[in-house]
């Protein structure tokens, strides 16, 4: 058995464990994106790095435990870290949340995020509303697919459509998907627009979110891309 | 024309198809179906035609027993290996510090131009050129360097301390030997 | 006798089957086991005939992947041409590079008796005139001697190679054949000393060795200098019977041939360097992995393992004292990474991308097996301080940084070229009077070292010894050994820009910080060249490349935001200027500069308009030439072949 101590905490595990394993074993957590069991122990999403006594941050899924190791799983610096590491797996994710089958409170993703203050999910991630319920998938303007998450989705989940409270998604590619989503099922853009206008009306970046939209949706009926 | 030529262009389509594949299951079973071997295989095929056809990876995954996606992730991954049949004469342009910063991005753009090569494509339309950027030769000394080479490796030749102007020069050399070999 | 390393006579019993322990010392001592003067005169003969040839007039033309390329085949086919033609008597030899490329082609002309002298950017139609000239005991127009006898010609004009600031300010512990033996000859690698660190090595217990090399105080050459010895140690510690050594001869740092030289001039040393690292480390087999662009080096690698083969240094039961040992080279398919330890070894199984490390490949490696992975250079002090001794290594360096290294340098300097030197030499030395200084007449303003995991250097602190600590205090790394002088006429944005393109294209893609992370500061920089940056891009620029620093996978990507670090903390006017003046102070961002023909030089020959890849150029009414600059692509062809300086940029 070996001892480690995490976050002053002394714990024993196995030799050849993970420093995850001890971890978590001292009763703190971290979070984990890429980790799959047996399948996958590779690294690569960074989200679980911790800080050694060196300063060094390194993956608690990967790294081996050995006698004496000292880990801190909350240090400015990791907190700092991870919260850059969200903002580029965001960067390169394919926000679709309206279709995607974690909406509704399973993705893992949408609480790393919320946690970190990263903006950028739209609030369908947070609806369960899923297929035939989704208010636009029944024709509904609502504005879930390009409103920031926040609000757990009150509104749709008590049966009125999002009318876009906290502020608009600004990110291109999502705003492009969103229209397309839109136009898919008949919604007619031009009462997204308005609707959005009592929110957003005021904002700078609502003539970048206007436009974006308008072009998207016209697009689609072209037989073009987003 | 009609039906003979279509006839004979496509057996000879279908002949280069099978010739990739023998070809790539010779290379294959020469070096033992082992795994550590793959990227010796694939350098082979792309010795004989210039690039790894896409018949020729199916071959190797089906013959080694590796998925064909690990393959692809091979091929793909090591800047060596081309996917798409290069021109002719392969124009490597390098992209080392020292031939960077005495004008050899511009002298990228300049071939680029000169050539007529479209954007997104690295191929002259007569497939006589194609221009790529390569990794340091380690010639610093001569930088900006080129070197030029044929699709089937038989000729190699590095230029050093180029140009537009001495660029031209070569250009019009290759062409030359071209219009000469026809 | 034919060659050294054949039986003198019938009782000389070596070979593969039944290898002889002296077999090394005896080549240049023997015969050891039975006392002939016959023998020992053959033995001296062939000696004699290999460094002075067989008439006494030897001719030595380089044929490295450098001087080739400068030219040097054809010079050598002259000379082989010319010695033939005039029925001469001498023995025309290929040898390698010396390191100074500035020279190349280069050919050296020994004969008996006369200074051994040294020829600069030879064409092939000198090498008539010269070889006349040195036969009739005229020396004066060689570039310099080796040393002088008294007798020829212009001797005292000439200055010798100890005379010159670029030759003896070097050390030239690894290097010391380069550009003097035949790299294909096993023959003269032993006739000049060869092999005898392999002998002392096999004489010694492998912890012996180990312990050797821990008294050098050798650090690794690749770059991250950790100390060889305790590498070793570790993977010798490990319980596993199946070890392996691999070379690393992937060298992908742009601007550095230091490995491709020594490897295309002195290959033997490197291969001795590696049978003693299996030998000390247990290890039954080894790799040695070249880089898919120097095919040169992969070639004359393979024929030394081959001609070792032969002579049993290499194989089973090498020098009869039970160790076996074999070697395979290997050609990458060209990836940076594959520099890095496990993008390497995954390379070598047949894969791609490198693994997180602990676990470290001297304990898990290649296929799972402890595995030590040393460089070129690395090993190439390994044999030589093995032959010579660890004293011979350690009088040379700083407290903490033994030894001597190789460093290219290059770019804006007068004599680009490799250069050995003692740890601790400041840059100053290497660059300005080793390396010559600033070419053209310019300004150095940047030193950049350690390739794209590096960092730049301000000419200011040009007086930092070149050493692992110092380097690493002022933010840069010694890197591989690749040292690019920046002169007034670059741009540093432009340089960080370069560099992170150069990471974004090698990057492996599997985890975000640098997959991603290093996108993002391309982008960055792309906008700031084309003058489009704010103030808050340098906040990002700034926290992202620290946040890929720390959270990054492998080095590639912890090392890869140390160029826009390194400007960003020395040369944050210039960023300033392309953000708020949009402007590039050294005329380089093409966005940024504008074209013109200054009217009162132009003298109407038109280079301009022929060279102009757009037709931006044209004749005005007054015979003179104008360019258009809503055409204009910014390529800098005018500017390049006008003859009399007449295009100006702002």
């Amino acid at each position: 058995m070996v001892k480690v101590i995490v976050n002053g905490t002394e714990v024993e595990v196995e030799e050849g464990a993970t420093l995850l394993r001890a971890i978590q074993r001292a009763g703190y957590e971290v979070p984990t994106l890429c980790l799959f069991g047996h399948m996958y122990r590779e690294a690569s999403c960074r989200v679980c790095l911790v800080e050694l006594s060196n300063g060094k941050l390194v993956p608690a899924c990967a790294y081996p435990v050995s006698e004496g190791l000292r880990v801190l799983t909350d240090t400015p610096k990791v907190r700092r870290v991870r919260r850059t590491v969200i903002e580029l797996i965001l960067a390169t994710h394919k926000t679709k949340c309206w279709e995607c089958l974690r909406k509704g409170g399973h993705c893992l993703l949408l609480k790393l995020a919320s946690e970190y203050g990263v903006e950028g999910i739209p609030v369908c991630a947070e609806c369960p509303l899923y297929g035939e319920d989704c208010l636009v998938v029944r024709g509904y303007p609502c504005l879930g697919p390009i409103t920031v998450a926040g609000c757990g989705a009150q509104c749709p989940l008590s049966g009125s459509y999002c009318i876009g409270c906290r502020g608009p998604i600004t990110r291109k590619d999502t705003l492009r998907e969103a229209a397309r989503f839109y136009a898919k099922y008949g919604v007619n853009i031009k009462n997204v627009l308005s609707l959005a206008t009592i929110f957003w009306g005021r904002l700078s970046e609502f003539n970048l979110v206007r436009s974006e939209l308008l072009n998207s949706f016209t697009n689609y009926f072209r037989g073009g891309g987003p | 024309m009609g039906v003979s030529t279509a006839v004979v262009s496509r057996a000879v389509i279908t002949s280069e198809v099978t010739d990739y594949e023998s070809f790539a299951e010779e290379v294959c079973r020469k070096y033992g179906l082992k795994r550590q071997y793959l990227i010796r295989v694939l350098q082979e095929i792309q010795a004989r035609y210039g690039y790894l056809p896409k018949e020729a990876l199916k071959k190797v995954s089906e013959v080694m027993k590796i998925p064909l996606t690990e393959v692809i992730t091979v091929a793909t991954f090591y800047h060596q290996f081309r996917l798409e049949r290069p021109g002719k004469y392969l124009i490597l342009v390098c992209m080392g510090t020292a031939c960077h910063l005495r004008g050899n991005t511009q002298n990228y753009k300049f071939l680029r131009t000169y050539l007529g090569i479209r954007s997104g494509e690295s191929t002259t339309s007569d497939g006589l050129f194609t221009v790529e950027k390569a990794r340091c030769f380690g010639c610093c000394s001569l930088a900006p360097v080129i070197m030029v080479m044929s699709r089937d490796g038989k000729h190699k030749k590095l230029y050093g301390g180029v140009n537009p102007v001495t660029l031209r020069k070569i250009i019009n050399y290759y062409r030359a030997m071209e219009r000469k070999a026809s | 006798m034919r060659s050294l390393l054949e039986r003198c006579c019938s009782k000389c019993w070596h070979s593969t089957e039944y290898p002889c322990r002296n077999y090394v010392r005896c080549r240049l001592e023997g015969p050891l086991c039975h006392d002939d003067p016959s023998c020992r005169e053959a033995r001296r003969a062939r000696i004699e005939e290999i460094k002075y040839g067989r008439y006494g007039f030897k001719i030595r033309v380089p044929l490295a992947s450098c001087s080739i390329a400068a030219g040097a085949q054809e010079v050598y086919e002259a000379v082989v041409k010319e010695v033939k033609s005039r029925g001469i008597k001498a023995d025309v030899g290929r040898v390698g590079c010396t390191g100074l490329c500035y020279l190349d082609p280069w050919v050296e002309l020994h004969r008996r008796g006369y200074p051994p002298a040294i020829y600069a950017n030879v064409r092939p139609e000198d090498v008539g005139k010269i070889l006349s000239e040195y036969l009739s005991g005229d020396v004066s127009s060689a570039y310099a001697l080796r040393y002088r006898t008294g007798r020829a010609r212009g001797e005292d004009k000439v200055p010798t190679l100890d005379e010159l600031d670029v030759w003896r300010l070097q050390v030239r512990y690894v290097s010391r054949n380069c550009g003097l033996i035949d790299p294909e000859s096993i023959e003269e690698y032993i006739a000049y000393g060869g092999y005898r660190g392999l002998d002392r090595a096999l004489r010694m217990s492998p912890d012996e060795v180990i312990e050797e090399i821990k008294k050098s105080g050798l650090r690794g050459r690749g770059g991250a200098g950790f100390p060889t010895w305790l590498k070793w140690r570790i993977c010798r510690d490990q319980p596993s019977k199946e070890k392996y050594v691999i070379v690393n001869a992937d060298e992908g740092d742009p601007g550095a041939f230091m490995n491709r030289l020594l490897a295309e001039s002195d290959p033997h040393r490197v291969l001795e360097g590696l049978i003693i690292a299996g030998y000390a480390v247990g290890a039954a087999k080894g790799f040695i992995f070249v880089r898919a662009e120097k095919p040169l080096m992969a070639e004359r690698l393979r024929k030394a393992v081959e001609d070792a083969r032969k002579y049993g240094l290499l194989g089973r039961n090498i020098l009869g004292r039970g160790f076996n040992f074999d070697v395979e080279v290997i050609l990458s398919a060209g990836a940076f990474v594959c520099g890095e330890e496990t993008a390497l070894i995954a390379a070598i199984e047949g894969r791609a991308t490198p693994r997180q490390r602990p676990p470290y490949p001297a304990v898990k490696g290649l296929w799972g097996k402890p595995t030590v992975i040393n460089n070129v250079e690395t090993l190439a002090h390994v044999a030589t301080i093995m032959a010579e001794g660890w004293e011979s290594f350690a009088r040379y360096g700083t407290e903490k940084s033994k030894g001597t290294k190789m460093f290219c340098v290059t770019g804006a300097v007068k004599r680009t070229g490799a250069y050995e030197v003692p740890l601790g030499t400041t840059l100053r030395v290497l660059v300005e009077k080793i390396a010559g200084g600033a070419r053209d007449g310019r300004r150095i303003k940047a030193i950049q070292i350690g390739g794209p995991s590096g960092g730049c250097i301000p000419a200011e602190l040009m007086d930092t010894p070149i050493d692992y600590e110092s380097l690493q205090k002022v933010g840069a790394i010694m890197g591989s050994g690749g040292i690019v002088v920046i002169d007034d006429s670059s741009c540093m944005v432009d340089v960080a820009k370069y560099f992170t393109s150069f990471v974004v294209a090698e990057s492996c893609g599997k985890c975000f910080p640098c997959r991603v992370g290093t996108k993002i500061l391309y982008d960055t920089l792309v906008r700031i060249t084309e003058g489009e940056g704010s103030d808050e891009d340098l906040e990002v620029l700034q926290d992202l490349s620290e946040v890929i620093k720390y959270a990054s996978l492998c080095a590639l990507g912890g090392t890869a935001p140390n160029p826009v670090l390194s400007t960003l903390r020395y040369f944050r006017n210039e960023y300033e200027a392309h953000i708020r003046d949009k402007r590039c102070p050294a005329g380089v961002c093409s966005r940024l500069v504008t074209y013109y023909i200054i009217d009162s030089k132009c003298v109407g020959c038109g280079s301009c308009a022929r060279s102009c890849p757009v037709g931006a150029v044209s004749r005005g009414s007054n015979g003179k030439y104008v360019i258009d600059s809503s055409k204009c692509i910014r390529c800098g062809q005018c500017f390049i072949v006008c003859p009399v300086g007449a295009v100006g940029k702002r």
